[in-house]
């Protein structure tokens, strides 16, 4: 094989980066969900700049430690210890962030409430992700038998 | 199929094969001719011993030692795994690591990993990762467009 097809350490880098980007903009878009139904039900209908930079900074901060630190859990095969360890952290750092920043007025249960909507979307992601790659299983087997009957041609 | 046939007692033994079209016939006959290109030679506890490499599951290489993996034998082969994939010009024998050939003809399925990581059960059941650096060449050679 050739190895100028391989790629280099730059742009696995930089795969990697794309891939944080991609997970700060999906679960900021989450939180901004909740936040808004949350302004909704009391009757505000404008969203703080401010907390939305809160918001979407700390997503980028819990995605680097989500991909570095906790195994990148939600694109594990299998949810164990390891994996829960991470959702759990992660969700607590965002809860921790919301408390201080007010998003939710610092009410205790809305906090409460956000941090079970995180879990929901971990786990949903986890399942996205989980299918995804089952879905390409399907995929790379065809190619797989395509290949071994036309070398063997 | 004309068929010309001469003996002769001097000069180096050779062999012309005129053909128009790659037929059946004309493939099995270059078959036998290249099949002497076929046979892998390793050693197998000092001895010499050849495969055919349509055997080999897969090549590892560990301490700069290279080691051919068929179903039941283990042989060592001289040179590095770079070495052998260009002598041998076959785009079934992949790179899957740094340190490791597989034999794309041997492999029964293919499993989708997290980071885009590939497991490869190969013939035996033995499982074979494809590292995520040479994963998105390996699709491509699966799809032809290498």
């Amino acid at each position: 094989m050739s190895h100028k097809n391989v790629p280099t350490l730059w742009e696995r880098y930089l795969t990697k980066e794309i891939g944080i980007e991609f997970k700060a903009c999906l679960y900021f878009f989450a939180i901004l969900f909740f936040y808004c139904v949350y302004q909704i039900i009391g009757h505000v209908y404008v969203a703080s700049i401010l907390h939305m930079a809160e918001m979407i900074f700390s997503c980028y901060g819990i995605c680097y430690l989500q991909v570095y630190l906790f195994v990148n859990f939600d694109e594990a095969e299998k949810l164990k210890a390891r994996e829960c360890i991470g959702m759990l952290s992660c969700t607590l750092l965002y809860c921790l962030i919301s408390y201080a920043g007010k998003w939710f007025d610092r009410s205790i249960s809305t906090t409460l409430l956000f941090a079970c909507y995180l879990l929901l979307t971990y786990f949903c992601v986890f399942l996205i992700y989980k299918y995804k790659r089952r879905i390409d299983d399907k995929a790379l087997n065809a190619d797989l038998k395509l290949f071994q009957t036309e070398h063997k041609k | 199929m004309k068929i010309d046939i001469q003996q002769i007692t001097d000069g180096e033994d050779s062999l012309v094969l005129r053909y128009r079209e790659l037929t059946p016939t004309v493939n099995r006959i270059l078959g036998i001719l290249r099949d002497q290109d076929n046979r892998i030679w390793g050693r197998i506890d000092g001895e010499s011993v050849a495969v055919n490499r349509e055997e080999i599951l897969y090549l590892e290489s560990v301490d700069e030692k290279v080691f051919a993996y068929t179903r039941d034998k283990v042989l060592r082969l001289e040179g590095s795994l770079s070495s052998f994939l260009t002598e041998i010009e076959d785009e079934a024998f992949f790179r899957s690591s740094k340190s490791m050939v597989i034999n794309v003809n041997r492999v029964i399925s293919l499993k989708s990993l997290p980071s885009n990581r590939i497991d490869v059960t190969m013939e035996g059941d033995e499982h074979l990762i494809i590292s995520r650096r040479y994963a998105s060449e390996f699709r491509r050679l699966l799809r032809g467009e290498r």
